[in-house]
């Protein structure tokens, strides 16, 4: 009998089954067609309106029982929230998808701006409860940041690449460096120091302001670059070209130009990191801070 | 004279690859240059580094000719003479040329890179590279100095300061302020509680758990905000009701009523908000669930309405011995029922509470409010003539007998000789320029000063006395009268003019009779004959209420009597004494809570909460049949009441 009845629910007629939604495609963003933005804005739209038409005496804060409970909300909130990276690192684990999730961290997260700083009633000061408050807002802003990067910064990053993978990039700037190397051999002290200046002292990617801002003029081949430029435009005005330099100062270009592209990488890349360099670290301290709030509210109760 | 060279290269798998010449020549060049015969192709060496030469046996000279040294045994030099012996090494850049005595006498270098070339090809330099971890500590290391900053320096250093703090000591000058007794109904409404400005912060400085603050405290306990344990005496205890009033003492600010009756008077709370008060441990009617702290200025003094109405909206219901009416806010604030004299006494008077419609009041007094503010009467003639302060229109003004007392609430006692007195003069006699008077509230007194008065003219008459007549008379016949009075013939003449003079003082028209009810007892003592009623004048219609009388000197655009009247509005027409002219609670919500007259303004007029009028540590009310001196001890009666009891010391039957 069992073994009959899926024949004859597909002579039932319903064997075209509706396509399903395509998923694969669709973000964290619009996930579920995008259920947790409602579920997060109906929250916001509560604890708003539940501020609004509650009048305690003396003032709003978060002793009140509107407080207390938006504090729980709260609390409960971040905890969860921060327990995204413990779930990421559990592959395929069920109920709620990797996706559903984060889109439940992202608009979940969102909704805390409201619900926290209404707790707050609006009494900031210098204290380890406007503390955890400015923390948390951090936290939510620089995601706020990360999730604009993710929206722009990738397809900038792939058009930068072309087809190009980042060892390749490197190994480009190698293969030029190497070529340098050969170049400069028959050059003098003074010419083989500048080539050496831009073999020895280039850094791809330097400190983080450089990263972030893109000014590698103090770089060491961009200081070759322009000492020998400047050396092989003194031999042309005087009618001595040198080949040797003019072969250095191509392939210095040459560089510069792989550089440059490595570079507009790197500094995508590090803004793609950044915001995560602050989200996670505040992260943690704002649990360390909630903690000290909570506790010291009750121990000065 | 030869040297044999090796040159050592490494092969991408890790072998060697060794090249070997052998040059006879007397000296050997080093450097770059592909004319050297010891090429070391790397750009730290010079084209031509240096030259090598052999001075002895098995003693080689090195000599620099392009100006940068050689390192020979760790020292940077521009020439060395070393000894095949020794096995001696040249570093050159990353080159090291290692020396020895080779075969037949011949001199072994072998060159060898010993420092490889930068661009080794690593994948961990493409992670350093490419991402952030070339340039910032691990978020793991910023996620633990974060976070322990925060726990050492918001958490730990606090409780440290906490754990070893004694028992906090409470600043004297504050002790001292917090003890002052505080008037009936002064609390609210007068400002005298508030402090403007925050006091000082105690010295000692910042403490560290300050942190825990959730914000600043109220003006007048701003001076603890370096001293947390002050308040909060124990960990996770809410601040206790002991913690306020070990400054503020409950004789300074007593309870509100006996705290079973509080208790049992409270609406019990129910569902979610009475199982968190539980489960936190918060019960009901501490001074923190009214008095909120730590919300800035003057907020610890603002209380909501509804603390008030919370119990007294069905109080009657939980407590029904209760006097007091239910009041379930100020739009249904039942009307006043004022506290009367019910029984005039010297002693021990008997207030009752009473409704206002169709209230008689007995004080025992006879007093007109009528003809004394008529503008055209004898009585404002005589003010005239006496030069009074006169209303506008010509009439006595409210303010010549009701003078407003210190503090502006009610006014001072009525009392005969300062307010009365002036027209009402208990002359009696000429006596040279002294005009002799009768003492008031001494009955006996004045009746053995006339009978003495009698006596000492008939036994020795002075010229220059002349005795009064406060009987009405024909105009210019009174020096007749007044000289007839005074011819006595005998001793007894003179003790009959006396008893009809005593009986004319005492029940005739002019005098006591004005205002007092006389009786005769029908002593046969002159001093006992006469009786006169006790007399309570009542100075606080409203006790359990605070009207600042000084606060209402406007009324609708009126001002000086006219604003009296507007409340007291029959007073002009009162007829006697026993009539009650105390405005009802409509009359005061004409301002309070009533919308202001601009457009668009939706605050009240004048305020509508209970501690406009009301104090809430007064003490306690009296509680049911209000007994003789209108609560007996309580604070209320006493400050209250100024019984007239010494005012009317000596009017006994």
């Amino acid at each position: 009998m069992a073994s009959t009845a899926p024949t004859r629910k597909a002579m039932t007629g319903k064997a075209v089954a509706r396509a399903p939604r395509d998923t694969a495609h669709e973000g964290f963003l619009n996930h579920k067609r995008a259920r947790w933005a409602k579920v997060a804005g109906t929250l916001s739209l509560v604890a708003l309106l539940s501020y609004m038409l509650t009048d305690p005496t003396p003032r709003h804060n978060g002793g009140t029982w509107l407080g207390y409970t938006l504090g729980s909300i709260g609390a409960g909130l971040i905890v969860w929230l921060s327990l995204l990276g413990v779930r990421k690192r559990v592959i395929g684990s069920k109920p709620f998808s990797l996706k559903g999730w984060t889109s439940a961290h992202v608009y979940l997260g969102l909704s805390l701006i409201v619900i926290g700083t209404l707790h707050t009633g609006f009494q900031l000061g210098w204290n380890v409860h406007t503390l955890a408050w400015a923390l948390m807002m951090i936290v939510i802003l620089s995601g706020l940041w990360g999730i604009s990067l993710y929206a722009t910064l990738p397809e900038k990053l792939s058009a930068n690449r072309g087809e190009v993978t980042q060892q390749q990039m490197l190994e480009a700037i190698r293969t030029l460096d190497r070529q340098l190397d050969l170049a400069a051999q028959p050059l003098g002290a003074d010419d083989a120091a500048l080539v050496r200046m831009s073999l020895e002292e280039c850094r791809i990617a330097g400190s983080l302001g450089q990263r972030l801002s893109g000014n590698y003029a103090s770089d060491g081949n961009a200081r070759a670059l322009a000492a020998i430029g400047e050396k092989v435009m003194a031999g042309l005005r005087s009618g001595r070209a040198d080949e040797r330099l003019q072969q250095i100062q191509f392939l210095l270009e040459r560089k510069e130009a792989a550089l440059a592209q490595a570079r507009r990488h790197i500094a995508m890349k590090a803004r793609l990191e950044l915001w995560l360099y602050i989200h996670v670290p505040v992260t943690i301290a704002l649990l360390a801070a909630l903690f000290a709030h909570i506790l010291s509210v009750f121990l000065y109760w | 004279m030869s040297f044999i060279i090796r040159q050592l290269t490494k092969r991408a798998d890790g072998g060697d690859i060794i090249r070997t010449r052998t040059l006879v020549q007397a000296e050997i060049s080093i450097g770059r240059g592909t004319d050297c015969d010891i090429q070391l192709p790397d750009l730290a060496v010079m084209l031509r580094h240096a030259r090598l030469v052999r001075i002895a046996a098995s003693r080689v000279s090195i000599e620099t000719t392009g100006g940068v040294p050689v390192e020979v045994g760790g020292k940077f030099v521009t020439r060395a003479d070393v000894d095949l012996a020794d096995a001696p090494a040249v570093d050159i850049g990353p080159f090291r040329l290692s020396l020895s005595e080779g075969e037949d006498g011949a001199v072994a270098i072998t060159a060898e890179r010993v420092i490889p070339p930068i661009d080794t090809a690593d994948a961990t330099q493409e992670v350093s590279i490419f991402s952030l971890q070339g340039a910032m500590p691990t978020r793991r290391r910023l996620a633990w100095v974060g976070a322990l900053v925060v726990l050492v320096g918001l958490l730990l250093i606090p409780l440290v300061h906490f754990l070893g703090e004694g028992r906090a000591t409470l600043p004297k000058d504050m002790l001292a302020d917090a003890a002052r007794p505080v008037a009936p109904g002064q609390a609210f409404g007068d400002g005298k509680l508030r402090v403007p400005t925050a006091r000082p912060a105690a010295t000692g400085g910042f403490a560290p758990d300050e942190v825990w603050s959730s914000g600043p405290l109220s003006n007048a306990h701003a001076s603890l905000s370096n001293n947390c344990g002050a308040c909060h005496t124990q960990a996770f205890v809410s601040v206790t009701d002991s913690a306020c009033q070990a400054c503020h003492t409950k004789a300074a600010l007593p309870d509100h009523a006996a705290p079973a009756r509080l208790a049992n008077g409270r609406m019990p709370e129910t569902g979610v908000m009475a199982a968190a008060h539980s489960a936190f441990n918060l019960p009901q009617g501490r001074c923190t669930s009214c008095h909120k702290e730590h919300e800035g200025e003057a907020t610890v003094m603002t209380v909501a309405e509804q603390f008030c109405t919370d119990c007294h909206a069905g109080l009657k219901g939980r407590l029904p011995d209760t006097a007091v009416a239910n009041v379930p806010g100020w739009a249904k604030h039942p009307d006043f029922r004022a506290t009367l004299v019910a029984s005039p006494s010297l002693t021990q008077p008997v207030f009752a509470r009473t409704a206002l419609a169709g209230a008689r009041e007995r004080s025992g007094l006879i007093y007109p409010h009528d003809i004394h503010q008529s503008a055209t009467n004898a009585v404002a003639n005589m003010a005239r003539k006496q030069g009074f302060r006169l209303a506008s229109d010509g009439s006595l003004p409210c303010s010549s007998c009701h003078v407003p007392d210190a503090d502006q609430l009610r006014f001072k006692p009525i009392d005969m000789e300062a307010n009365c007195g002036d027209c009402h003069d208990l002359a009696f006699a000429r006596d040279g320029g002294t005009l002799r008077t009768l003492p008031h509230g001494k009955p006996a007194q004045v009746a053995g000063i006339i009978r003495d008065f009698y006596l000492s003219q008939a036994v020795a008459p002075r010229a220059g006395v002349q005795r009064i007549t406060f009987d009405r008379r024909p105009p210019g016949r009174m020096a007749e009268v007044e000289a007839a009075q005074l011819r006595l013939a005998s001793i007894g003449d003179a003790q009959a003019r006396a008893r009809a003079a005593v009986a004319d003082i005492f029940t005739g028209k002019g005098l006591c009779t004005d205002c007092h009810v006389v009786t005769v007892t029908g002593a046969a003592d002159i001093t006992r004959r006469f009786a006169i009623a006790p007399v309570t004048i009542n100075d606080h219609y409203l006790p359990q209420g605070r009207f600042p009388h000084g606060k209402h000197k406007s009324y609708d655009g009126k001002t000086g009597d006219a604003a009296c009247v507007a409340c007291h509005t029959g007073i002009t027409r009162s007829k006697a004494a026993t009539d009650v002219n105390i405005p009802g609670v409509t009359n005061c919500r004409e301002c309070h809570g009533a919308p202001a007259k601009t457009l668009l303004a939706n605050t009240a007029k004048a305020g509508d909460s209970c501690d406009t009028c009301h104090g809430y540590h007064d003490g306690v009310a009296p509680a049911g049949v209000l007994p003789a001196g209108h609560g007996g001890g309580a604070r209320v009666a006493a400050a209250g009441h100024r019984a007239s009891v010494a005012r009317a010391a000596g009017f006994g039957s």
